[in-house]
């Protein structure tokens, strides 16, 4: 091996000394913990504050200043909280309305992003303009007349349609035009000549969508799933608007009815809360790969 | 003094994977000095660590005579270009050029003389008002090179500049830089993989393999007289021929037959010969090693004549032009002693002996 | 080998409305037949019960022009649109900045920055109003440990309006981290190390590369908030029902409150239609502010 080396220069000094091994004050962990630890403290406070509050009697949040830790955690707030409202109609309502919304959306939107994206057919690009005009359109806008037309549902096709029943939360929700948007925007994306090679093979068209760019639209599937899963649970307004009858509540709306009636009984208001929230929150932790994905594919794109 | 000093140096990553395994190497003052070698070889690792991106995990590294290792990159007076340019996209390509220099406070006269003087050598000044997005690749490249040029560094890096341009910009780019080079003699420091950027480019070339330093030396000493058989195969195209041999009473065998009296002490060796340097015949004669035809390659000046030795080895040569032989000929190939290679059987080191032979 | 998908087929278009008719039908009843619906409710009058729906022309439209409360809506949903966006904007900037670097639990910090997204509003509501509260909230017993005496919050029509500011931007933080979080790691990490290099401290490289690379997220923060921000409602009826004395009426809860409690839908509807009208045209002004700025 040869190395040419020139014989050992002068160091000028440029700091005052400098080893092989840097001597500085280090922590066993990065400096950044240090401002990230209080700042997500503070962010997740409220919930904590909520959980802790969940969990003491009612003497104790009588107390000025509060109570910083229970004496001792009384769970009987959340079998109490249980008993003195439906909140397994709540529960059961809300999951039976966004199960029914998620596959609607999932098909109808796949079914019709795909035709926007692959199928070049007469009329295709004013239906799709008009249909994604209606992005623009604010709920209030639409609240009132979908009431209207909601109520002859109830009254003229089926009465679990109309006023007062579940079935009017899913109705207007089963399609929505973001829905076929991002759906549309994705298939684009997968390659044609898959799509050309199944073809040729004899594929129908609806078989191509199905065994080919379905299986291949996983993420995009489960990024609209997680939004559609989110929106839905949480929707407050329309469930406002449609249901009054206890049974047929939902759980935001099945929370606030409860806040009317308990509204000083702090833990017991408290233990509400958490347990409606609970599956929200394990949902969002589990998936959050795609409601970051969701959020993240909207704005980028705009 | 612009001279750069790599003492020792080292870089392991926590899993245990060792990207640089005790680097030393000097390149001297507006010295044009090459790391080249195959992916995963420590080159860009050396280039990082040198410019402050990356912290050695032992070793001392040293620019201009002082120690560098506790300075961030923007103290230790370097200036590269990156593979993908890394041009600041909402500028425009006066900015860009700029940047470096308001970031160290130079007045803004003086900033102007130096970006126009910059964007004139390098035929970028009709330019300076558009953004990055609006360039094309070879633009965007001579941008990239003006930014690192303005600042008149001490030395100069550039990580693989070439590889995103097309073949016949990158061969104009290469006598560009070579040029250039000669008008402003800075200590440069260039990453590549490509063995031709390196032989035509380099006043001396660093081979690396693996994290480890295979030879530096030029591109004489490369090509001429490999340290081992990583670096002979690794350099010239096509790569010099390698075939199991074993020395034998003083003679050498290669393919079964007796070649020439033996450079080395007996035993199993690892013979070299550069497709130039040897030669096909149809008859086999005393002297040769056997083989059979593969396939014949014409290339219009001349053929690329690839023959099988001993029904294992592959063996490419250099023919005159509309050579034809059958596949499956029986041929000899004749090795010139003097540029006959012997290397280690079992490490690959080139035989000390090779010295002694005159070229 | 050419396309397959090449002229316009009779089939083809069969096909394409077989797949598209679902979604059509579906969004054409429950979308696109009610906007024309609201709009021929803004010139009746109705009361969602009765099929008398007399027509009364541009009389709705007047009365909201008149309309005190209606005025009064308008002022209170300004102010919180101007307080609430750039609000949430920076405090989501502040955190993703922070957390946009890849230490230990990093992923531990960053989904509890996000998760305040899957907080329903009336959760937040609910857990603000007991935060809040004047005589045994948190907030308050902070506030006297260093020295101010305890406020009425949400009790109180000058303090209401901003406590739900507070409490939106809350609610709204998870959301714009996700967004600039993905900006900033969508700066590539080669432009930070040319700057290094240029000798560009941490701060001056923050202000001058990342952040005017993150132009497509802000503008994508600032239109998407100030819509829902001029949509604001779930929060306020879970809060103060538009209280105390309609300091915190936005023009959303006046809406829902015209048209579901006093079932006077037609004024409702003209409502609604004011607000669309005035929602475009802020996103048409934010787009064209953008795109000139963006030209620079």
């Amino acid at each position: 091996m040869t190395t040419t080396e020139l014989p050992p220069t002068e160091t000028v000094a440029r700091e005052a000394s400098s080893p092989p091994r840097e001597r500085k004050f280090r922590l066993p962990f990065s400096p950044w913990h240090l401002v990230l630890i209080p700042m997500t403290f503070v962010l997740i406070l409220p919930l904590l504050w909520m959980l802790v509050t969940s969990l003491e009697t009612e003497s104790e949040t009588n107390r000025f200043p509060p109570v910083l830790l229970p004496e001792r955690p009384r769970f009987e707030n959340y079998t109490e909280a249980w008993a003195a409202a439906p909140f397994g109609h709540f529960f059961l309502n809300s999951a039976m309305v966004t199960v029914v919304v998620l596959i609607s959306n999932l098909v109808v939107c796949s079914l019709a992003g795909y035709a926007f994206a692959r199928i070049r057919f007469l009329g295709r690009g004013a239906l799709f303009v008009t249909l994604m005009a209606t992005l623009m359109v604010p709920f209030q806008v639409t609240m009132i007349p979908v009431f209207l037309i909601v109520k002859w549902f109830g009254d003229n096709v089926w009465e679990g349609l109309g006023i007062d029943h579940i079935g009017a939360l899913m109705l207007p929700n089963l399609a929505t035009a973001f829905g076929i948007f991002f759906l549309r925007q994705f298939f684009q994306t997968v390659p044609v000549e898959l799509e050309e090679a199944a073809r040729v093979d004899g594929t129908s068209r609806l078989g191509v969508l199905f065994k080919i760019v379905l299986p291949l639209s996983l993420p995009a599937m489960s990024t609209l799933a997680a939004l559609t899963v989110l929106t839905s649970w949480n929707d407050f307004l329309w469930p406002l608007i449609v249901i009054t009858s206890q049974d047929q509540m939902t759980i935001p709306l099945g929370l606030s009815y409860f806040q009317g009636a308990h509204r000083v009984k702090w833990p017991l208001l408290m233990a509400a809360n958490v347990m409606s929230l609970l599956p929200m929150l394990l949902v969002f932790i589990g998936a959050q790969r795609y409601f970051v994905q969701s959020v993240a594919s909207t704005g980028i794109k705009g | 003094m612009a001279e750069v000093e790599f003492r020792d140096v080292t870089r392991k990553y926590a899993g245990g994977t060792v990207a640089l395994k005790g680097l030393n190497l000097t390149v001297g003052d507006g010295e044009f000095l090459i790391l080249v070698g195959p992916s995963g070889c420590g080159k860009s690792t050396a280039l990082r660590l040198l410019a402050g991106l990356d912290k050695p995990t032992t070793g001392e590294i040293r620019i201009g005579g002082a120690v560098v290792n506790g300075l961030a990159p923007g103290e230790r007076d370097i200036a590269m270009v990156f593979q993908n340019y890394a041009l600041y996209p909402h500028m425009t390509v006066y900015r860009n050029l700029a940047y470096g220099l308001r970031q160290r406070r130079t007045p803004r006269d003086e900033v102007e003389r130096r970006v126009r003087e910059t964007a004139a050598l390098l035929e970028i000044d009709e330019l300076l008002d558009r953004k990055p997005g609006q360039l094309s690749g070879g633009q965007r490249q001579r941008v990239a090179m003006g930014r690192a040029l303005v600042r008149k560094p001490q030395a100069f890096l550039l990580d693989e500049p070439l590889s995103n341009l097309d073949a016949k910009l990158r061969n104009q780019v290469r006598g560009d830089l070579k040029r250039l080079h000669r008008e402003l003699p800075v200590t440069s420091i260039y990453v590549t993989h490509d063995q031709v950027e390196a032989m035509t480019l380099g006043d001396r070339l660093c081979v690396m393999s693996r994290g480890e330093v295979q030879q530096i030396g030029t591109t004489d000493d490369i090509y001429n007289r490999p340290a081992n058989t990583f670096v002979a195969a690794f350099m010239g195209s096509p790569p010099m021929n390698l075939l199991p041999g074993v020395v034998r009473d003083g003679t050498l065998h290669v393919g079964g037959a007796a070649i020439t009296a033996a450079a080395t002490p007996n035993g199993p060796v690892t013979v070299g010969a550069r497709p130039e340097h040897l030669e096909v015949h149809t008859t086999v004669a005393d002297g040769m090693v056997p083989a059979r035809i593969d396939f014949v390659e014409p290339l219009g000046s001349h053929a690329l004549v690839t023959a099988i030795v001993d029904d294992e080895t592959r063996v490419i040569v250099h023919a005159p032009a509309g050579t034809q032989l059958d596949p499956g000929t029986r041929v000899g190939l004749a090795l010139p002693p003097e540029r006959t290679y012997y290397f280690d059987a079992v490490t690959g080191d080139a035989h000390r002996s090779r010295e002694r032979i005159t070229l | 080998m050419p396309s397959l998908l090449g002229r316009l087929s009779r089939t083809d278009t069969a096909a394409g409305w077989a797949l598209a008719s679902p979604a059509a039908v579906l969004i054409g009843i429950f979308g696109l037949l009610p906007v024309l619906m609201s709009l021929q409710l803004s010139f009746q009058q109705s009361d969602l019960l009765r099929p008398q729906t007399p027509w009364v022309g541009l009389a709705n439209y007047r009365k909201l022009a008149e309309d005190p409360v209606f005025v009064e809506a308008i002022k209170h949903t300004i102010v919180y649109t101007a307080l609430f966006v750039p609000g949430t904007m920076l405090v989501g900037l502040f955190v993703a900045a922070a957390m946009n670097r890849s230490v230990r639990f990093i992923s531990v910090y960053r989904t509890a920055a996000y998760i305040t997204m899957a907080v329903s509003t009336i959760s937040q509501g609910i857990i603000f109003l007991w935060l809040t509260d004047r005589d045994y909230g948190l907030v308050n017993a902070g506030l006297n440990a260093v020295g101010i005496s305890s406020q009425p919050f949400l009790a109180s029509p000058s303090q209401a309006l901003y406590v739900i500011v507070a409490m939106t931007i809350w609610g709204w933080t998870g959301f714009s981290v996700i967004v600039y979080l993905a900006a900033l790691q969508g700066v590539p990490a080669e432009l930070h190390e040319a700057a290094m290099i240029d000798g560009a401290s941490a701060f001056t490289r923050f202000r001058t590369i990342t952040v005017p690379l993150l132009g497509p997220a802000n503008l994508f923060l600032l239109v998407w908030l100030t819509i829902n921000a001029l949509q604001l409602f779930d929060e306020v009826y879970a809060t103060t029902r538009g209280g105390p004395l309609r300091a915190t009426t936005v023009i959303v809860y006046y809406l829902w409150d015209r048209a579901f409690v006093h079932f006077d839908a037609g004024y409702a509807a003209a409502m609604a239609y004011a607000l669309f009208v005035v929602i475009l045209i802020i996103t048409a002004v934010q787009f064209r502010l953008a795109r000139k700025h963006v030209q620079n």
